[in-house]
């Protein structure tokens, strides 16, 4: 398949702002079932036929702290590289491909200052190959790379751990290599120096090079000991499959971690300035703001829809001005982060155009405080925020991520509520909650050697 | 009128058709249950196109590289500017994009499906360019330039199709160049337009739990009904060598490790319909086969730390073009390459066994009926096989049907040194 240029609005997916919400109907709603499995263990399942496949996954949560960081971010790549029944990738991948494709994926992030460790496959529903049976291979196959690792002298084995921590390095160095992300990651960096938020989820080169295969296979014993742990299953399902899926290791768990709420910050106390000076093309830029609106406080929701009427799709008033009146920009976004409250502004530009571009950001920000907007903008924002958030639906994956984020979250209203929430907002509370950003800090990205 | 209903009950999926009296085609996958609704209207039109002969002209021109691309964002245009906005309005999410040979516009909606389609039909057959909106598209484009040149991944592949060709416009930059979009006007855009935006040379996919009458209303009601049908648009290319043109290209540039592209240029090229996506199938399970991640290469490499799990390998092409792709991060891409050269030359029995080659024929047929979940995958991929003469509900019974004896075949004729580039981004010296 080709490569291609997406144009206009640029789908950018920072796993920041989810919100969801629900058609009424009766085929159209989704339900978990949540039953308790174990000390801290819980599994959620969403029976639903309307895909050709099933996924099972499984999260594990952690404190996002400096200590355990780097640790927690080698378990799932030394995981994946083997357990007792599949001692080497090849065994593990041959296993997936003669389960039709089954998907096998892993992913480390941080969603606000907890550390998600995940574990998934996706398999195809047995109907469409002619075989009920095979998931039950799938499933033993990521069981067993979560809770049996292959291992020597009684820890993980040397040759895996050495190659993933240098892979892990890679990756961290390789940072630098996707310059948005790399530049909004480095805003919040800065803005959060004093907060756990400004800590990479992938860790730290300085940490890799003490870790050994004893070391994190102690860690590992704590992380599947003591992690709260999420599992979801969303598909067709049978009693058989829910009591094949129940039976996890016993493990002895002993006192479950808790994990506090992230703080939040409002006001600024120091302004910062940050500019770094890379061989890039582009120049770019990040305006970090605090609005200390909590997503438990109504008023978050006004923030929603206020930060879509600044700078959410083609009818915002960033790209309105900076993009399509003065042809400064390609992309120009702005962004919430839910479990910090915090909310970004980035845009790439030229190098002589930071000022302009920065002027007209704060510009349209006091429009919009002051009021400056319709309620056909309104209108425009609920609609975009709510047919987002409706698709998810669609997607077995991004069901599995919404329940998994009420629970981060501790908000159980119903999905209908949550969209009629959007649409409640009113014109006053946008103006309310956007009244209460407070520059933190300013992100350049620049090139001396093209500024002249 | 004419109409047809394709069922595919292997992949419980159904796909009406109707070809509407000015010449453009419809088609409609129903999606009971699906709260997404998905429309995509394509013109067979890309990067690749820039010489022909404009309709009602004689003779052949060649436009400024990214031409296409300009087009395209183009469109968004009305005298009133209000597109976007009208979509906004009705909760709709547009976009469109453009690649090496065809131009899309596309939206996805949860309501209001049938005035977003009408919408749609509407605004790509309007064209409105005048001197000034063409201007002022320059600055942004040219933004969209310069975030693909600070990207290595992107720097690293056009590389490798430099290397490769010769004078193919597939080695050009699909958005052009600073430089080469300042020769766009408006008067070459609607050359442009005229000849490649005729409903005989597209096509309008949809995709949702919706009703196919409705849809063909719309259609009837928002196309523009005058259609000068233009079945054959003369397009040229340069002739193309077979041979590489360059065995190696290596640059300097902000990235962490270094990245390559491995190239290979087929030449077995030329074909439409089934035969030629057949070909895409075979060398990617080929590829597959031998580089992907239950392959000895791949184990063998990953565990000497010579690559990670960035590695992968690719077959993409069109009629005039085609090539396999390996690609990946390694602090020594050059034996990444010596190690690819000496597997291709060992015997083909001992590459291909028989069990692999189901094996990874089951993955492919499964990983296609997964992307049957998504309404985007779904209308990407029809598109792009609908341009090669191939309809999606034939997919999975073209994949079942290739042998053994195909993927030998296929890899003695196209994974040969000789058609062998490298390219390299490496960091820049500290």
């Amino acid at each position: 398949m080709a490569y291609t240029i997406l144009i206009l609005v640029t789908h950018i997916n920072l796993g920041i702002v989810k919100l969801i919400s629900e058609k009424g109907g009766v085929n159209l709603s989704l339900k978990s079932e949540r039953i308790n499995i174990g000390n801290g263990i819980h599994l959620n399942l969403i029976k639903t036929s309307k895909f050709k496949s099933n996924l099972l996954s499984f999260y594990f949560l952690r404190p996002l702290s400096k200590e355990e960081v780097t640790r927690n971010a080698l378990i799932p790549l030394i995981l994946k590289r083997g357990s007792k029944e599949f001692p080497n990738n090849l065994s593990i991948q041959k296993k997936l491909e003669e389960s039709y494709g089954a998907d096998l994926s892993i992913a480390i992030n941080k969603r606000g200052e907890k550390h998600v460790l995940r574990f998934t496959v996706e398999s195809i529903n047995g109907d469409y190959i002619g075989d009920k049976n095979y998931i039950y291979g799938v499933m033993e196959l990521l069981k067993s790379i979560i809770y049996n690792p292959v291992l020597e002298n009684g820890y993980f084995k040397k040759d895996y751990v050495e190659q993933e921590k240098e892979n892990l390095r890679r990756r961290i160095e390789g940072r630098i290599n996707e310059k948005r992300s790399y530049a909004l990651d480095r805003c919040i960096e800065e803005m959060c120096k004093n907060e756990k938020y400004s800590i990479y989820p992938l860790g730290s080169i300085e940490d890799l090079n003490i870790l050994d295969e004893k070391a994190l296979y102690e860690h590992y014993l704590s992380v599947v000991k003591t992690s709260p742990v999420e599992i979801f299953f969303v598909g067709d399902y049978d009693h058989n499959i829910i009591s094949y899926i129940k039976e996890i290791p016993d493990l002895n768990r002993g006192e479950i971690l808790s994990l506090p709420r992230e703080q939040i910050t409002s006001g600024v106390k120091t302004k910062n300035m940050v500019s770094e000076d890379l061989d890039v093309t582009q120049g770019k830029f990040v305006l970090g703001f605090r609005t200390g609106i909590p997503y438990e406080d109504k008023l978050y929701r006004g923030l929603i829809v206020g930060s879509d009427i600044l700078g959410g799709g083609p009818n915002s008033k960033l790209f309105k001005n900076v993009r399509e009146k003065e042809s400064l920009a390609y992309y120009i976004t702005s962004t919430i982060h839910k479990y910090k409250s915090l909310m970004l502004v980035d845009g790439g530009i030229d190098f002589g155009n930071f000022e302009r571009a920065i002027d007209i950001v704060k510009e349209q920000i006091a429009e919009v405080q002051k009021g400056n907007f319709s309620e056909d903008d309104m209108e425009i924002s609920k609609k975009s925020i709510t047919s987002s958030t409706e698709s998810i639906r669609d997607s077995i994956f991004l069901i599995s991520e919404y329940f998994f984020s009420q629970k981060l979250s501790n908000d159980y209203r119903s999905l209908t509520e949550i969209v009629d929430d959007i649409n409640s907002v009113t014109k006053e509370e946008v103006v309310e909650a956007m009244s209460k950003l407070a520059l933190d800090t300013i992100y350049f990205m620049k090139n001396s050697k093209m500024m002249g | 009128m004419d109409t047809k209903t394709y069922m595919n009950e292997r992949i419980k999926e159904k796909l009406d058709y109707k070809k509407m009296e000015s010449g453009l085609k419809v088609y409609f996958i129903p999606k009971k249950g699906y709260t997404k609704q998905y429309a995509i209207f394509a013109t067979d039109y890309g990067s690749i196109d820039n010489m022909f002969t404009p309709v009602g002209e004689k003779g052949k021109i060649e436009l400024p590289e990214g031409i296409a691309h300009f087009l395209e964002h183009k469109l968004f245009e009305s005298p009133d500017n209000s597109i976007f906005d009208r979509f906004s309005q009705l909760g709709a999410d547009v976009n469109a994009y453009t690649n090496f040979n065809r131009t899309a516009y596309l939206f996805s909606s949860t309501e209001n499906f049938y005035e977003s389609l009408g919408l749609l039909i509407d605004f790509v057959q309007s064209p409105y360019f005048t001197d000034e909106n063409v201007n002022k598209e320059k600055g942004i484009i040219g933004q969209e330039i310069n975030m693909y040149l600070d990207n290595p991944g992107w720097r690293v592949y056009f590389n490798c199709l430099k290397a490769m060709y010769h004078k193919h416009p597939v080695r050009i930059d699909i958005a052009g160049t600073v430089d080469s979009i300042e020769g766009i006007t408006k008067e070459l855009l609607y050359k442009c337009y005229n000849t490649f935006y005729n409903p005989s040379n597209m096509v309008l996919f949809v995709i949702g739990d919706l009703d196919f009458e409705e849809i063909l209303k719309v259609v009837d009601k928002a196309e523009k009904k005058k259609s000068n049908e233009t079945n054959n648009i003369e397009r040229f290319f340069p002739k193309e060598p077979r041979e590489i043109r360059e065995k190696l290209i290596e640059e300097n540039m902000l990235t962490s490790t270094p990245i390559f592209y491995i190239g290979f240029k087929d030449s077995d090229i030329g074909y439409s319909g089934e035969k030629s996506v057949k070909k895409d199938l075979v060398t990617d399970l080929v590829l597959d086969i031998l580089f992907g991640t239950s392959s000895k290469f791949y184990n063998d490499l990953y565990e000497e730390g010579l690559i990670d799990s960035s590695f992968g390998a690719i077959y993409t092409g069109d009629k005039t073009y085609g090539h396999s792709l390996i690609v990946g991060e390694s602090k020594e891409a050059k034996k990444v390459y010596e190690r690819v050269v000496q597997l291709i030359k060992r015997p083909s029995e001992e590459l291909f066994t028989e069990i692999d080659f189901e094996r990874i024929k089951n993955k492919a047929m499964g990983e296609f009926l997964m992307g049957l979940n998504s309404v985007e995958f779904i209308g990407n991929t029809f598109i792009d096989l609908y341009f090669s003469d191939f309809l999606i509900v034939d997919y999975l019974d073209l994949l079942e049907s290739i042998s053994y004896g195909d993927v030998i075949e296929r890899f003695t004729e196209h994974l040969v040194e000789d058609s062998m580039v490298l390219s390299i981004i490496n960091p820049l010296a500290k």
